[in-house]
């Protein structure tokens, strides 16, 4: 069950069906894209796709946590995820209390919107 | 311990304002199987589980569900931003605003408060598990109602995400109880 990468939607399809195992894939109508409005938010919708790859493929590692294929899968995903999270820190500021941003003064936890404000 | 990343699972970015959509939206706030009461349930249920896979499970679900929690209150305030007190008592919400103003507060979508009974936590592992599967078809089956109210894509992209968010996650709970009827002696 689920022991090749063919079983898995590539990341951007996955995070829009909210779903990247295929045999999990329950399609209910019409697929939603994501659609950026500038480069800042293309930016995070890379890191939101590998994040959410990362959530759903650890969910499934919890069941079954002796898929060694799937372990390398999600330690390629995190890498990706790793390098996109840094770029995107460094040109918009702070999405962590680790970021390396946070040595300036002032201090930019609180200069950048908040996720629910648009 | 639990830390901020300052970003949604999901992006929400609604641009029309729809007071009926919110106080609906509220059933996957404050109600019985909304968001707020799935984390709250796996984040305490995962104390009494029998093994490390039902302690992780549980863990990682309940966090998840948290990001939902965030999604949905992102999806009540933008939908409810601008609104005046004429558009709040057209779509039933002066009682919401007469108690807690433009604020959110969990209830469900006829207004009754979210309450610790929700959380439903027996002790006994299969009884949460199946528990748990139950609680994700009512909430898959909510979001199916909540989408066949509106026609706007702003709120269709991250309610389809969270609708499939709910079979995902049925599917990892009935494999670990499968796997516990399989493995352990209760």
């Amino acid at each position: 069950m689920y022991n090749s990468t063919n079983d898995l939607f590539e990341p951007y399809q996955g995070f829009i069906r909210g779903n990247m195992f295929k045999s999990l894939y329950d399609n209910y109508g019409k697929v939603y894209d994501i659609k950026p409005m500038n480069e800042q938010a293309e930016l995070l919708t890379y890191l939101d796709m590998f994040e959410f790859a990362m959530i759903d493929i650890g969910l499934y590692l919890d069941v079954f946590p002796n898929d060694a294929n799937m372990i390398a899968i999600y330690n390629n995903i995190k890498n990706e995820k790793n390098k996109i999270m840094e770029k995107y820190e460094e040109n918009y500021g702070p999405l962590t209390l680790n970021s390396n941003e946070l040595n300036k003064t002032p201090w930019e936890w609180d200069k950048t919107p908040w996720p629910w404000e648009v | 311990m639990f830390k901020y990343i300052k970003k949604m699972e999901y992006p929400i970015n609604i641009r029309n304002k729809d007071l009926k959509m919110a106080k609906n939206l509220l059933a996957q706030y404050g109600g019985p199987d909304g968001e707020f009461a799935a984390s709250m349930r796996y984040l305490n249920q995962r104390f009494s589980m029998p093994d490390e896979r039902g302690r992780a499970l549980l863990t990682d679900i309940g966090v998840e569900e948290l990001n939902h929690v965030e999604m949905i209150a992102a999806m009540v305030m933008q939908l409810m931003n601008g609104a005046s007190k004429a558009e709040l008592d057209e779509a039933g919400l002066t009682p919401q605003y007469v108690q807690h103003d433009h604020a959110l507060f969990p209830v469900d979508a006829n207004g009754v408060p979210f309450t610790a009974t929700y959380i439903e936590t027996t002790g006994d592992y299969i009884a949460d598990l199946e528990s748990d599967m139950a609680a994700e078809q009512r909430a898959r089956a909510t979001y199916e109602h909540l989408m066949s109210l509106t026609n706007d894509p702003d709120l269709l992209g991250p309610l389809s995400f969270l609708r499939q968010r709910e079979v995902v996650h049925f599917n990892r709970f009935k494999e670990l109880k499968d796997y516990y009827e399989k493995n352990m002696n209760s």
